[in-house]
């Protein structure tokens, strides 16, 4: 009898320890502990960069449907691509007579290190798609790029003008200038954006917003911690100037816009970003973008001196003005 | 056993008094302080005077459009200049005179350029700090320029640039920060006052009490001044319960200016 118990507890404990070993294994990883800031507020800071997801279409193509994720396989494609165009990136840089096009050459730009394994930058709807536009929205004008003769600078986007590309603009990833410098003091988290250079000031002392008459383009920010996460609720902006696009295009959103954003930091070098946008003037309903930062070595923002250097402004319109004068004399 | 204990508490009141002469008399109470004891500089903090204008003494005058009237006229003021004059080389004056004489065309604030260091600090608009437990950001509301104090290992400039390359340190309770790598296209003010690519600046920044900052900037620059310079104002603490760091993207309020000739008629 005694010799039975003594069989069953040690099957009992091989079985225990297998499961919790098995357990174990299951988990993705190590639980991270968040650092935090001598006054107690979750460290989100560092330099982080969406690099890695610059290869993701804001929106699903159709035909992958419901597909939020790359397969294994496709993802060790992207690896492979990504490895082949650093290779290439650093011959363009080292060869002699490296042959020159009009697209700058690869060290000007910002490459994925590796790649994102989502399907769309869009991550609700399901559909990974923009919901639909209301009738109000159809009807706003989106700036057009150089090249379309333009009349005056108002024909040019607010990027091309260097005005600013928005909030989510200025973090959706683009061919360079991907930075935000989270910097946190009491009180207080600063996001400095290299391009067009933004610096979002967000009071965590929960004051209520600034009346309804201060408008800007990049709103009016206020934060919060849920836990470890950083929730920075966006209201205030200008009526029909950028869109929730790649640089600040897409169709410009309304004052009636609010913008919630969700920094989550997930492991030493990650920060799961989430951004959901409310605008029931220009969407039939709210939606979702989202990716992870990162922190990379060596990665820093510099100044972005845009509208000082904006040479691309005058010659754009001088080029535009010399063709009419042309075309009269013909 | 009673004799004992007396000497040793007389001993170690003798030494609380010891050190609490040691301790310097200018430690400011009453001003925030980081955890570390450091001075916390972090608030919304503007210039007030008209060193905007001209950062030398001035005395009231026209302003270059009469549509606007009394309100677009240059009020008169006290200057920031330690000891009243800006020791300009000879052509180095003669060239501010021209700039002064050509400011809507030149000086980089019609234009909606950067403003620069150290002009960003005494413009007509508020500047926010933010300060961690390393380094310290200000943000500028004037063009949404910005620039961070690195107050790790000194770095050297990577390139020439409008708001320059900031190493920060503590000198007790001063923070000095040495800015180098300005790109010399800033001006100090509206009167065409300038300086040279080869510009170093040395600034500090002290609490004065818990609500004001003594501010300085000491200015070298061998190319165009025959020595360095100094300037200082107080910067005060903006107190309305509502006060925040605005928006002033002041490009589109430039480009008529800028690029109107360019316009299709």
């Amino acid at each position: 009898m005694r010799y039975r118990i003594l069989v069953l507890v040690t099957l009992l404990m091989v079985i225990l320890t297998s499961a919790t070993t098995l357990l174990a294994q299951a988990k993705p990883a190590k639980a991270y502990t968040q650092p935090k800031t001598p006054w107690g507020d979750p460290d989100l800071q560092g330099t982080w960069t969406s690099d890695d997801c610059i290869n993701t279409p804001m929106q699903r193509p159709p035909n992958l449907g419901d597909k939020v994720y790359l397969t294994d396989e496709e993802l060790t494609q992207r690896e492979a691509a990504i490895a082949r165009q650093a290779e290439n990136d650093k011959q363009q840089f080292v060869a002699a007579n490296a042959q020159a096009n009009v697209n700058p050459p690869g060290h000007w730009g910002e490459r994925a290190r590796r790649p994102c394994r989502q399907t769309s930058l869009v991550i609700d709807p399901p559909n990974g798609r923009t919901p639909d536009l209301t009738p109000e929205a159809q009807a706003r004008v989106i700036p057009r790029g150089a090249g379309n003769n333009p009349a005056s600078w108002e024909d040019f986007s607010f990027y091309i003008r260097c005005i600013t590309r928005g909030v989510a603009g200025s973090i959706l990833p683009v061919i360079y200038g991907n930075g935000t410098q989270i910097l946190q003091g009491p009180g207080y988290v600063l996001l400095l954006q290299e391009m067009v250079h933004e610096a979002r000031v967000i009071p965590l002392d929960k004051r209520p917003h600034a009346g309804a008459n201060v408008r800007s383009y990049m709103g009016d920010s206020r934060g919060h911690w849920e836990g470890n996460t950083l929730v920075v609720e966006t209201t205030n902006f200008l009526d029909g100037k950028t869109g929730i696009g790649l640089n600040g295009g897409g169709t410009p959103t309304s004052e009636a816009l609010k913008l919630t954003e969700r920094f989550t930091r997930v492991d030493p070098s990650t920060i799961n970003y989430e951004m959901t946008v409310d605008d029931p003037k220009v969407y039939t309903k709210p939606w979702k973008v989202g990716f992870p930062i990162s922190q990379e070595p060596g990665y820093q923002n510099f100044e972005y001196a845009c509208h000082e250097g904006n040479n691309a402004m005058f010659n754009s319109l001088s080029g535009a003005r010399a063709a009419e004068k042309a075309a009269e004399k013909k | 056993m009673f004799n004992r204990l007396t000497v040793f508490i007389v001993a170690i009141v003798l030494l609380a008094v010891f050190l609490q002469a040691q301790t310097p008399a200018q430690r400011a109470t009453g001003i925030p302080r980081m955890s570390d004891g450091k001075p916390n500089f972090t608030g919304l903090w503007q210039a007030l005077g008209t060193a905007y204008w001209d950062i030398r003494d001035h005395s009231a005058q026209n302003g270059p459009f009469y549509q606007l009237g009394s309100t677009g006229a240059m009020p008169a003021g006290q200057g920031i200049v330690d000891g009243g004059e800006i020791p300009y080389k000879p052509e180095a004056a003669a060239k501010q005179k021209e700039n002064l004489k050509n400011r809507l065309l030149l000086d980089p604030e019609v234009k909606c350029f950067m403003p620069g260091v150290p002009r960003g600090t005494y413009m007509p608009f508020p500047f926010q700090i933010i300060q961690s437990q390393r380094d310290i950001a200000i943000a500028y509301e004037y063009a949404t320029a910005n620039r961070v104090i690195n107050m790790g290992k000194p770095k050297e400039a990577a390139v020439d640039t409008w708001m320059g390359n900031s190493n920060g340190r503590w000198e007790g309770e001063t923070l000095v920060v040495d800015v180098t790598g300005l790109n010399g296209e800033s001006w100090f003010d509206r009167s065409g006052n300038f300086m040279s690519e080869n510009v170093h600046i040395i600034e500090r920044y002290a609490f004065a009490d818990a609500d004001h900052l003594n501010y300085e900037a000491t200015i070298e620059d061998n190319t165009i001044f025959t020595r360095p310079w100094k300037i200082s104002l107080p910067l005060y603490r903006r107190k309305e319960k509502n006060a925040q760091l605005n928006e002033f993207k002041c490009v589109e309020f430039a480009e008529e200016l800028l690029y109107g000739h360019l316009r299709k008629k």
